[in-house]
């Protein structure tokens, strides 16, 4: 095992029963030189220290589980390699989350967000089996494909400095999932939803800085979604001024 | 404050995507000729003198064009200002920081309407 | 240069069951270059905000009869109002590229029945209609057109 390399991985730690504040500390780690930073983790629970605790679930990116901040930016620690590393690793939960142990995040407050963007097909009058299935060209499926592939990383939150900063903001995942059904041509619930965003947790706080987009694993580029639901939005708005309220479905 | 603040976000945002859309566009023009030209006395005599830019302002297009010069850059400014008190930690101070530059903003586009009004 | 996060960021309407750390942005996350362009790109609002009062007072010394508009010509010669003028170029022309990069895709891809052009087009697009405008309205400025 001649090629196996010792790296420090000094990681972030927390005990909500003995800590008053969150400490970091170091471990010495044999790494293969194709591991990526959940393999170390996974290493340092198996073998070194079994009190660290982590989210990770499939280790092939698709389950948005293992969002930790890697040296100061939020990454899948399944999906990074450490040889884009030196010898020393920070590894600290993911930014602008509260802290439930070591590098477990408090989930609650996005699954609010999510839910409060009504994230699934709405229309005034559910459809009857007898009218047969619904029908979708696949160029309809192309204006909202990509917003769909959101795996729910949170990694698009740590990066984002509204989210830091404006508690209520409704953040890059939750709009771009609402905004993923506002454009599904199923869906009827385009102006439920612009309201919504221009609500307690205003689209219009996106400052679009993109960083949510440039740490997207999936390539979502929820900061484009974001950006079309402001524009929707002010349509939205600016018809209701004209149009009264009677003219929606 | 901060619903009156939320009800007026969409129009604000318009005003300030305009103000980097349109205000960029004009200002760059406006910005080579009295940054550059101007000083470098590459200008022609009487180009901008006083009867001809009473002239070039004073006629409709030309009054259009100096709403968006003077009141496009303002809110532009105002909205990015705001963000970046935001930025630095500035949650909770938001309301007054907002209300304190819209208010700005609209006292100079306030300004700027009678500014051309006079030509 | 690393602000902490608002404490409340990310909580949960209802705590949960155990005590949390509050929440925190990553030591030096404000100073990586991407956020660094970011953050320069809303401080040129200051930028902005000062050109939109100084065009204010341009127009108003237009109103205000040949003395004051040639006053103001005169203070343009001015180091310093050169000098903030060319910050003032340099501070446009960094807002209209980041601009133009990002707002094509910020467009919906259909509103009723019109959709955009493609994004590069749009790019393409608004890079042309920059250097027309500006050639336009620096042509009519030194008495090319409208002499």
């Amino acid at each position: 095992m001649s090629d196996v390399e010792r790296k420090t991985f000094v990681v972030t730690r927390f005990d909500p029963d003995r800590d008053e504040v969150p400490k970091t500390q170091s471990y010495e780690v044999p790494c293969q030189p194709d591991w990526k930073i959940l393999d170390a983790l996974n290493f340092i629970k198996d073998h070194i220290d079994a009190s660290l605790s982590h989210r990770w679930s499939c280790r092939m990116a698709v389950c948005g589980s293992c969002g930790m901040n890697v040296n100061g930016e939020p990454k899948l620690t399944c999906k990074v390699p450490i040889s884009d590393y030196s010898d020393t690793i920070e590894v600290a939960p993911l930014s602008n989350f509260p802290v439930i142990r070591d590098l477990v995040v408090e989930l609650e407050g996005f699954l609010e967000k999510l839910e409060a963007v009504k994230p699934f097909i709405l229309r005034a009058k559910e459809l009857s089996l007898d009218e047969g299935t619904t029908r979708q060209t696949p160029e309809e499926l192309e204006e909202f494909k990509q917003f769909s592939m959101c795996i729910n990383c949170m990694l698009c939150y740590a990066a984002c400095p509204v989210v830091a900063n404006e508690p209520e903001f409704l953040g890059p995942a939750a709009i771009a999932l609402g905004h993923r059904y506002s454009l599904d041509t199923r869906d009827e619930g385009a102006a439920v939803r612009s309201e919504i965003f221009r609500g307690e947790g205003t689209v219009f706080s996106c400052s679009y800085a993109n960083e949510c987009s440039e740490v997207c694993p999936k390539n979502v580029d929820p900061a484009a979604a974001v950006n079309q639901a402001k524009f929707n939005s002010v349509i939205d708005w600016a018809t209701r001024l004209v149009l009264p309220r009677g003219g929606e479905k | 404050m901060k619903q009156l603040l939320l009800k007026l976000e969409p129009v604000i945002w318009l005003l300030f995507g305009q103000g980097i859309l349109v205000g960029t566009m004009l200002l760059t023009g406006w910005l080579l000729v009295v940054g550059l030209a101007l000083p470098l006395g590459l200008l022609p005599a009487g180009a901008l003198d006083h009867t001809r830019a009473l002239e070039l302002g004073s006629n409709a297009i030309g009054r259009l064009v100096l709403l968006a010069l003077i009141a496009l850059p303002l809110w532009k400014g105002a909205h990015h200002l705001r963000s970046l008190s935001i930025d630095f930690g500035g949650g909770a101070r938001d309301a007054a920081v907002a209300t304190l530059l819209y208010g700005l903003a609209s006292l100079g586009s306030l300004l700027a309407l009678v500014a051309i009004a006079r030509l | 240069m690393a602000p902490s996060a608002h404490p409340r960021a990310m909580a949960p309407a209802r705590p949960g069951r155990t005590r949390t750390a509050p929440p925190q942005t990553a030591e030096g996350w404000y100073a990586q270059p991407r956020m660094r362009r970011y953050l320069l790109f809303d401080a040129t609002g200051l930028v902005y905000l000062l050109l939109g009062f100084l065009m204010l007072r341009v127009t108003w010394a237009l109103g205000s009869g040949r003395v004051a508009w040639d006053r103001v010509l005169a203070n343009f010669e001015n180091p310093l109002y050169v000098a903030f003028h060319l910050l003032s170029l340099v501070a446009v022309v960094f807002v209209a590229v980041r601009f133009f990069r990002l707002f094509p895709k910020a467009q919906p891809p259909r509103i009723g029945p019109l959709k955009p052009p493609p994004a590069p087009m749009i790019h393409g697009l608004l890079y042309a209609a920059w250097i027309a405008i500006t050639l336009l309205f620096v042509t009519i400025l030194c008495g090319g057109l409208f002499a």
